[in-house]
């Protein structure tokens, strides 16, 4: 239906009438298509609709905005529009000197930021070929585990909210609330935490971090398992996610993913032990696998990789040395014209960094290979004639975030 | 701007504003009474009043009874949503709402009257009339249903021989209100919201309707001949005695039946996918708010309380304790039947001595303890002292209840509210615990496994009712 327009005096022009903009009974104008996949993907079928979900929407983690071809409650299509928190991160950090790529890159990943955050630093100590004082690698693991923990919790309570349980993010958050609290009396920030320093680590461990991680370290395990019991075999809650979202080993080598999406299909791949950093060939613990691939294999993955992290702090804890946190360097860092690539595991994958320097106390170019952005294109696949409420669960299982997308 | 401090030089303060037209309304009541009078309409008027109300008493009753029933439901719909506040809250590992009020009780009730006071937004491209309309066919469905459940002996709204009948038929028009809501939207999260909400509501219908057959047909078959088996008043006469009179021992399937049927019909957890905030914003109330949104908030809560209060009516005994009370009393010597005329405290003996000492310590320590173990701040004396006023609050409030109706309609009442707040803390805490269900598993399970099982639970009722009727009496 199409409501009658009123004729108004232009705004530009008195003399000149003008029709008044379109209202909401009018049908949008279509768009130019761009690209053929775009005409193919705007031209609507019999009985199918489109839903725009979000960049406001509650459950697409950030800003990410997907909009759906559904048929009914299945989805025929979708088309994800990105973008929304672009800040030309890459570029912005040729811009400053290599002490302030730590800052900029540190909200990429805000889930865990002390993974995006050491990219420039591991990068900048590849290119000098810096030896960092042993204490601080160790207290760098421990902030990573840490870290890594944290996220995991999230990611379980995440999973579950956009399931419709309300107490698994909760519990999640119980076990996030005491490791940001630790790591903000080691670092000063809850969020974004600005630790790693090229050479090192911001500061030592102090007391409260230290007892605020003994004291958390006597229960730790006991309430890891206590959100797995409430979900593990929750009749609900294997029936919505077991056999949905099914990634398989060539599928996910394919799509260039990493991290838990990655291993859930079987392939053991873990940067820290496929091509090890810091510490890490000196620590004990096992890469976990899962062979099904689907999002409850997704969801165990996590669990498991929380217990091999607590192994790691547990570790790390008593072979920490004592020493220097910081490599003497000079304050403004003039890094010999070279190139080097730098890759650590974050909790959502292989997170990456190709950096060039020129010579200059900046970086030349500074490229991010972001995890979340490879794990995420596989909801195109995998949601295609699944219904409406699966590409919540498909989405939450492969853990985006938007910060390291966008960049 | 200073002017708007000093009053207005020949205006009419507020007072006297309120005065005047209270004076102004008190003027033309008593000359309309003087001129009735004189013209001598009055004695008329009232005369064709009460001969069209005696003419005209059973629509009175009903719609008394559901003035009184709706009145009911807001303080309920305010319990309920407290419980799941603070139930939920305990689960979750929080303290919940603890500012206003004792324990926070009044958060439910400030966060109605936030509703109430919010803008009443109508958005441009709705259907007007059926978007306004939408909230209130959705609570009057759920309220007008309560008017068939019997709370005590003698107390329900509307005492109806096809008392069930009436409860589905009512309940089923909640789903034209969810429907109206989601086609006048106009938005697409509001459609799929009602879409989804009428598929549930024909899927689950029939489950929840085949779940009570079973109970029906031992009543038909074991009740009194002279009133119908969908009369719910019967049905809860029917269990009287001791516990396993109940209607869950004869028919547990379909109380398992119903409960789960029960769940899906009042869109609770794990069934709220009418609602899925995770995937539809707000479902079919995507576009409402101030009252209009609080009118679905409170139809979903209302809902909880009805379906669990025909859960006590058909299964769990309605108001009857489940304990035959009188072979206890008689060997105390206490007279039956127990009624306000035949009490006599003298029967007791020296029991009679035992009451006053007995039962004000009793309650004050059990008040005062609860007290001091959830108020930390709290000393000993302190919840001591709260706990004897609660306790002389609350016998004072048993007597007075005693006196104004009788102990069958006081038990009958506690007992009922009792098993009925029990079962919504069931529904609240499977709030807490599952996940969303997905909608065609939803749908698999309704029809395939419920739909059978219901079937099944018939024919075995009607097939041991023919063995026992036939060959066994």
């Amino acid at each position: 239906m199409t409501a009658d327009r009123e004729q108004i005096r232009s705004l530009d022009d008195p003399e000149v009438m003008v029709q008044t903009p379109a209202t909401i009974y009018d049908a949008i104008p279509p768009l130019t298509p761009r690209t053929e996949r775009e005409a193919e993907f705007y031209e609507l079928g019999d009985g199918e609709m489109f839903v725009n979900l979000g960049p406001q929407h509650p459950s697409t983690h950030g800003v990410l905005r997907v909009v759906l071809k559904i048929d009914g409650e299945k989805i025929v299509d979708l088309d994800p529009v990105m973008g929304y928190l672009h800040r030309g991160v890459e570029k912005i950090c040729e811009y400053g000197d290599w002490h302030h790529a730590i800052s900029n890159t540190d909200p990429l990943e805000y889930a865990a930021s002390m993974f995006s955050e050491a990219l420039p630093v591991l990068s900048a100590e590849r290119l000098l070929d810096l030896e960092v004082p042993r204490r601080a690698d160790y207290i760098r693991v421990l902030a990573w585990e840490l870290n890594r923990i944290s996220s995991h919790a999230l990611f379980i309570g995440w999973l579950a909210l956009d399931l419709g349980g309300l107490t698994p993010i909760l519990y999640g958050f119980a076990e996030r609330d005491e490791i940001v609290e630790m790591l903000a009396a080691l670092t000063g920030q809850k969020l974004l935490f600005n630790y790693m320093r090229i050479g090192g680590v911001n500061g030592d461990v102090n007391h409260e971090f230290l007892s605020r991680l003994g004291d958390w370290m006597g229960r730790a395990a006991v309430r890891i398992n206590d959100q797995a019991t409430l979900m593990n075999e929750n009749e609900i809650f294997v029936n919505r996610t077991k056999g949905l979202g099914v990634v398989d080993r060539e599928m996910a080598l394919q799509y260039h993913m990493s991290g838990p999406p990655l291993r859930a299909t079987g392939v053991p791949y873990d940067v820290r032990r496929a091509h090890p950093y810091s510490v890490y060939p000196e620590l004990e613990f096992d890469i976990p696998v899962r062979t099904d691939g689907d999002s409850y294999a997704r969801y165990l993955l996590h669990i498991d990789e929380i217990k091999q992290s607590l192994r790691i702090i547990d570790q790390v804890l008593h072979q920490m040395p004592d020493g220097p946190v910081m490599a003497k360097l000079p304050r403004l860092l003039r890094i010999p014209p070279n190139r080097a690539f730098a890759a650590i595991e974050s909790p959502r994958g292989q997170y990456a960094a190709y950096a060039v320097s020129d010579g200059s106390d900046q970086p030349f170019r500074f490229r991010i290979h972001d995890p979340s952005f490879f794990n995420l294109q596989a909801v195109g696949p995998l949601t295609r004639g699944e219904l409406l409420a699966d590409i919540m669960a498909i989405m939450a299982s492969l853990d985006p975030i938007m910060g390291g997308i966008d960049k | 701007m200073s002017a708007a401090a000093t009053p207005a030089p020949h205006g009419v303060s507020l007072t006297g504003k309120i005065i005047l037209g209270l004076l102004a309304i008190v003027v033309a009541g008593a000359l309309g009474f003087f001129l009735l009078w004189v013209t001598g309409l009055g004695s008329a008027l009232v005369e064709w009043t009460v001969d069209t109300g005696e003419a005209n008493i059973e629509i009175l009753r009903f719609v008394a009874a559901a003035t009184g029933v709706l009145l009911f439901t807001i303080p309920a719909a305010f319990v309920i949503i407290y419980m799941e506040l603070k139930i939920i809250a305990q689960m979750n590992m929080r303290v919940g709402p603890d500012r206003t009020g004792p324990f926070g009780a009044l958060a439910s009730l400030m966060a109605g009257l936030k509703v109430l006071s919010k803008e009443d937004y109508t958005p441009r491209g709705v259907d007007v009339p059926v978007y306004t309309l939408a909230p209130a066919v959705t609570f009057l469905a759920s309220v007008l249903t309560l008017l068939v459940i019997p709370f005590a002996p003698g107390m329900a709204g509307y005492y109806m021989e096809l008392g069930l009948l009436y409860f589905f038929a009512a309940s089923g028009l909640g789903v034209v209100g969810l429907m109206m809501a989601g086609w006048s939207s106009f938005n697409k999260y509001s459609l799929l919201g009602g879409i989804r909400a009428a598929a549930a509501v024909i899927s689950y219908e029939l489950p929840l309707i085949l779940g009570t057959f079973g109970v029906v047909l031992l009543a038909g078959a074991f009740g009194p001949a002279d009133t119908s088996p969908l009369n719910l008043g019967q049905i809860v006469e029917n269990q009287a005695g001791w516990v396993w009179n109940w209607y869950a021992f004869q028919q547990p399937l379909a109380l398992i039946i119903f409960f789960i049927a029960a769940t899906a019909e009042a869109g609770r957890t794990p069934f709220d996918y009418t609602e899925a905030d995770s995937e539809l914003v707000a479902g079919f109330a995507t576009e409402y708010s101030g009252m209009r949104f609080g009118f679905f908030f409170f139809a979903e809560y209302v809902n909880v309380f009805i379906l669990s209060a025909l859960t006590v009516t058909l299964f769990l005994g309605g108001y009857h304790l489940g304990v035959d009370i009188d072979p206890i009393l008689g060997f105390f010597g206490v007279t039956t039947p127990l009624e306000m005329s035949s009490i006599d405290p003298g029967s007791l003996g020296p029991w009679l001595l035992a009451i006053p000492l007995m039962v004000p310590p009793v309650l004050t320590l059990a008040f005062g303890g609860l007290l001091w173990m959830v108020k930390s701040g709290w000393g000993i004396i302190k919840s001591l002292v709260v706990g004897f006023l609660l306790a002389n609050l609350l016998v004072g409030a048993l007597f007075t209840f005693w006196a104004l109706f009788s102990f069958e309609a006081l038990l009958g009442v506690l007992v009922f509210f009792g098993k009925s707040f029990g079962l919504v803390a069931l529904f609240v805490m499977m709030r807490a615990t599952y996940p969303r269900v997905r909608i065609d598993q939803m749908m698999n399970f309704a029809w395939k496994w419920l739909m059978p099982a219901a079937l099944l639970n018939i024919f075995i009722t009607a097939g041991a009712i023919i063995i026992i009727k036939e060959y066994l009496s």
